[in-house]
């Protein structure tokens, strides 16, 4: 008897921490998706964004030009943003 | 509307005694747009030469010189004043000379004695710089020249140093350098230099002064502060002066500057000995007013008539436009201002962008601070494109105000009924239920599709309007494709997956069995198969026109995708309220209610701090994601579909003018 109660209590621990656990790593997924996303759109902005910086510089109308150029990179993010809230919320 | 304002081509001919009265009526009506006439052998141009400017224009640009180096003393420019009234054209002619000859002489004498006080203070430092060494030896300064049987040596040192007998010497130790002032007797003097040589002398000059060094650098200074306080008052004067006579040199700055663009016209004209010709674009609605007017300036005795326009012309872009969407004229020319032949997206922009924008910021509370930010700025922000931008960030923000309530969001509370809207509250209270996330990516893609879906439209209807021949039905047939491939993609997701707010095609019989396909797809059904001939057949569309173009065919899906950021930045500024509100209410504010102690009522003051602080950033951060993010959407996912831009800029001859009539 007593064995059978422990049996099914480890059980049912069991299956609470493989849920925890999955949480957990969704929550690790939903984060490096944000993170190193951020960190690429980061990366691939810094070059665009300093030759905006000195096109603008020597010529303003370029504005315009330069703005949309150095935003190009912001959807990586963005899809990292995507991802990590379907993984969160979906 | 969605193209802008016609031009017609004018040619103006009249014989030269006709050009005058000719180019003072075109000035006045500020609609003629001229054509520069270059000489370049076109046909039918041989013999033209560029015109010769009418009389007048030296002298008018001699006064235009005087008036604006006057404005220039005064540091007046146009942009920062409001007119208080408009001076009558005649009458300012009339007094310019004279009036200009009198504010000059007013205020040559004023600066040229401020130049001169300047320089006073000037050499009075350099002299206060000489002496300053000397100070810390009381010795009169007159007893270091005048001898004939002794050298006086002044000078830094680095390192210190005796002069032997018979000599006389001071040294005024320093932190890096050593001061000496050394009387030696002519005949040791080059052995004297040679020791102090070797001690790092550099020579310092000997000042021709008398007097007690320290006494003189206090008359020197009082010197240099009765000048300063003379420039001062020099300075009330000239701002005196400035504040009377602002309007009146702005106003002549204006009249001459019309004469002087008047008589240099010409310039810009083709002549002959006896006659010239003007060509340019006037609006077409307008082509018989200027043409009226010019035939009455001349007494009928000038040609007028309208040139057929040529496909390859440089049409001058005119914006036509309902008011409300004027504003969105600015981002427009941020990007480039549409070609003549081409479709003005500004009406769409005007529309869509609001929309956007509240889709991303939609939060009553951020929409008022927004909207009373942008009433405030007014006073501040001048200019045509400063009032277009306020506008633009007005109605901006009305929309984010509307979507607000329609959210259920007030400064990323929620407003105490559930959401009208998909929710985005990411907290499930106040009886809503937590963030309908599917739903919203699923939204903010549908918006994708159909704004996209409507760019290549208009991408067609752009190709039709603008190419020939065979060119003409390949890119119509190109854009076609990309349209193909898309809703093709689409057709097949339908098939495969039911999702909520998309249409269901997973229904529909199975024609083939495919064991063993992901997501548990039996096989492939009639719209697959629909889906899957649309795409080949969009691909031989795009690789028809261009094969290059094929390898940009993952940009359907990066480019629908990417209107997800209409609900991810919007999210993301949902969070940021939340956790602002989180961190001063639920951890600082309410726990010290319940008690309220000293320390309690500086942590209740944090949480304010923290309230206010975090919204701020917020609304900031609102203003770039909101506003940056929409506006990419347009010239990165919508623009690139069908727009080009690079139209030549009506600028019509004329002033329009704000301080002087006629």
């Amino acid at each position: 008897m007593a064995v059978e109660v422990v049996g099914t209590d480890i059980a049912a621990q069991t299956v609470e921490i493989a849920v925890k656990s999955q949480l957990g790593m969704k929550a690790l997924g939903a984060g490096l998706a944000v993170g190193l996303t951020g960190i690429g759109a980061g990366v691939a902005e810094m070059g665009i964004g300093s030759a905006a910086v000195g096109a603008t510089a020597e010529n303003k109308d370029l504005f315009g030009l330069v703005l949309i150029l150095t935003v190009i990179p912001e959807t990586i993010v963005i899809f990292g943003l995507v991802v990590a809230l379907v993984l969160w919320f979906v | 509307m969605f193209t802008p304002e016609k031009m017609s081509r004018l040619l103006i001919v009249a014989s030269k005694d006709q050009m005058a009265p000719i180019t003072g009526t075109l000035y006045r009506t500020r609609l003629f747009h001229i054509e520069d006439f270059v000489v370049d052998g076109r046909e039918g141009y041989d013999g033209f030469a560029i015109g010769r400017p009418l009389e007048g224009a030296s002298e008018a640009s001699g006064d235009l010189v005087k008036v604006r180096a006057l404005s220039n003393v005064f540091s007046i420019s146009a942009e920062n004043v409001e007119p208080a009234g408009r001076h009558r054209q005649s009458d300012l002619k009339k007094v310019i000379e004279r009036e200009l000859a009198t504010i000059g002489n007013e205020t040559e004498g004023l600066t040229a004695r401020r130049s001169k006080l300047e320089a006073s203070i000037k050499e009075s430092e350099q002299r206060i710089a000489e002496i300053a060494p000397f100070a810390q030896i009381p010795v009169d300064l007159s007893f270091y020249s005048g001898y004939e049987r002794f050298s006086v040596i002044a000078g830094y040192l680095t390192k210190n140093v005796t002069i032997p007998e018979p000599a006389e010497f001071r040294i005024v130790k320093g932190k890096t350098s050593h001061f000496i002032v050394a009387v030696v007797p002519n005949e040791n003097r080059s052995e004297a230099e040679r020791q102090l040589g070797e001690a790092g002398f550099t020579a310092a000059p000997i000042p021709a002064e008398s007097g007690m060094p320290q006494a003189r650098i206090d008359d020197y200074q009082t010197k240099i502060a009765q000048a300063r306080a003379e420039i001062d008052s020099i300075n009330l004067n000239i701002d005196a002066i400035r504040q009377k006579h602002t309007d009146f040199l702005l106003a002549c700055e204006e009249v001459l500057k019309a004469d002087v663009e008047q008589a240099e016209a010409p310039l810009r004209f083709a002549t002959t000995d006896q006659t010239f010709v003007a060509e340019g674009w006037v609006p077409a609605s307008s082509v018989a007013d200027v043409t009226a007017a010019v035939m009455k300036a001349s007494g009928n005795k000038a040609f007028v008539t309208e040139l057929p326009v040529d496909a390859h012309d440089v049409v001058p872009v005119e914006y036509n436009n309902p008011s409300f969407a004027k504003p969105s004229q600015f981002f427009m020319d941020i990007y480039s201002r549409p070609k003549y032949t081409e479709i003005d997206p500004t009406l769409m922009l005007s529309i869509v962008f609001p929309i956007f924008f509240g889709l991303i910021l939609g939060d009553v509370g951020y929409g008022l601070i927004l909207l009373a930010l942008c009433f405030a700025l007014r006073k501040y922000i001048k200019g045509e494109d400063g009032e277009y931008f306020l506008k633009i960030i007005r109605n901006a923000s009305i929309v984010s105000i509307i979507f607000g309530l329609l959210n259920s969001e007030f400064l990323g509370f929620p407003m105490g009924y559930s959401p009208l809207s998909f929710s985005r509250h990411l907290r499930a209270e106040g009886g809503g239920h937590g963030p309908l996330i599917p739903e919203l990516l699923i939204l903010t893609i549908w918006i994708g599709v159909l704004h996209i879906t409507l760019g290549r439209v208009l991408g067609m209807i752009n190709h039709a309007r603008q190419d020939h021949g065979e060119h003409k039905i390949k890119a119509i047939l190109a854009n076609f494709g990309w349209l193909a491939v898309m809703w093709g993609v689409l057709l097949l997701i339908w098939s495969a997956v039911a999702m909520p707010l998309m249409p269901d095609l997973t229904g529909f019989p199975v024609l083939v069995t495919v064991p063993g396909l992901p997501m548990d797809i039996p096989g492939i059904n009639v719209t697959m198969i629909l889906g899957g001939i649309m795409i080949l057949a969009g691909i031989v569309f795009i690789a028809r026109d261009s094969i290059l173009e094929v390898i940009e065919l993952p940009t359907i899906i990066s480019h629908v995708l990417s209107y997800a950021r209409l609900m991810a930045v919007g999210l993301s500024s949902v969070a940021i309220a939340m956790v602002v509100n989180f961190i001063s209410i639920d951890m600082l504010i309410e726990p010290q209610l319940e008690q309220i102690s000293i320390v309690g009522i500086v942590v209740i003051l944090a949480g304010v701090v923290v309230f206010i602080l975090g919204h701020a950033l917020n609304t900031a951060l609102g203003i770039l994601g909101g506003g940056l993010h929409s506006i990419r959407l347009h010239y990165v996912e919508f623009f690139t579909k069908f727009y080009k831009g690079g139209g030549l800029k009506y600028n019509p001859f004329g002033l329009k003018r704000r301080f002087t009539e006629e």
